[in-house]
């Protein structure tokens, strides 16, 4: 499977994660019962405690956007990549099966 | 914004111009639509018209947590042309996968042309976002 493209888009009070109307619809045919949505906004404030108590915001991301839970299905991508909208820059990488659950 | 007040959403004009043109609003719980309107003058052809139309990369690229609805008209033999309706995540899409629209100096340049009630851009057919008000859907007061 190639690499999923995450954008991801600084905002004023946050980021925003959104996938492309192609990738939803490729995700909604490899996984008929996923729940794909359109964009995830997290407020600055609310990534950074995020990362303090619990871990990277990005692992947590990915599989809510995708609207895929279970594990076994999330490991048949082989990467996913954040990227900068306006750059083009990858900004973070995750390889789901290599994520510790 | 009249189409958008028939359908019981509610419009507003920005005070301060940066980058959208109308905000669509449904009053009872405060849905917003950004929305932003581009206008041709119509290139005839035998059987067709076309419009051409330049959006920024920037503003199309910057996806925030509410998309922006691209809607492109043609003034053509003194009328509109029905609304082409793209919410910014298809037509970034189109741009960036299907080859649709030309980049040059910051802006893509999308071509429409219109034959017999369907609507084209860069050869991919664009007839369903004719009059899509999908995300605009008909709220009864």
């Amino acid at each position: 499977m190639d690499a999923i493209k995450i954008n991801v888009n600084k905002q004023m009070d946050g980021y925003s994660f959104s996938i492309s109307p192609s990738i939803r619809d490729f995700i909604r045919k490899v996984f008929p019962n996923a729940h794909p949505a359109n964009n995830i906004f997290v407020g600055y404030d609310t990534k950074s405690n995020f990362e303090i108590y619990i871990g990277k915001l990005e692992s947590h991301i990915y599989p809510a956007l995708l609207g895929v839970e279970n594990k076994t299905d999330l490991n048949q991508f082989d990467e996913i990549q954040f990227v900068d909208t306006q750059t083009g820059h990858v900004l973070h990488k995750v390889t789901p099966r290599d994520e510790k659950v | 914004m009249s189409e958008f007040l028939m359908l019981g959403w509610n419009v507003a004009i920005p005070e301060v111009d940066i980058g959208d043109d109308i905000f669509v609003v449904q009053d009872d719980n405060g849905t917003l639509r950004r929305v932003q309107v581009k206008t041709s003058t119509s290139t005839a052809r035998k059987d067709s018209f076309s419009g051409q139309f330049s959006v920024s990369v920037k503003n199309l690229r910057n996806i925030s947590n509410i998309l922006v609805h691209y809607i492109f008209l043609v003034r053509h033999n003194d009328e509109w042309s029905r609304p082409v309706i793209i919410r910014q995540d298809y037509l970034l899409n189109h741009f960036e996968n299907n080859k649709v629209g030309s980049e040059a100096k910051g802006n893509i340049t999308f071509y429409f042309s219109f034959t017999k009630g369907k609507a084209e851009c860069s050869g991919q057919d664009f007839t369903g976002y004719i009059k899509d008000y999908t995300d605009f859907p008909k709220i009864e007061h």
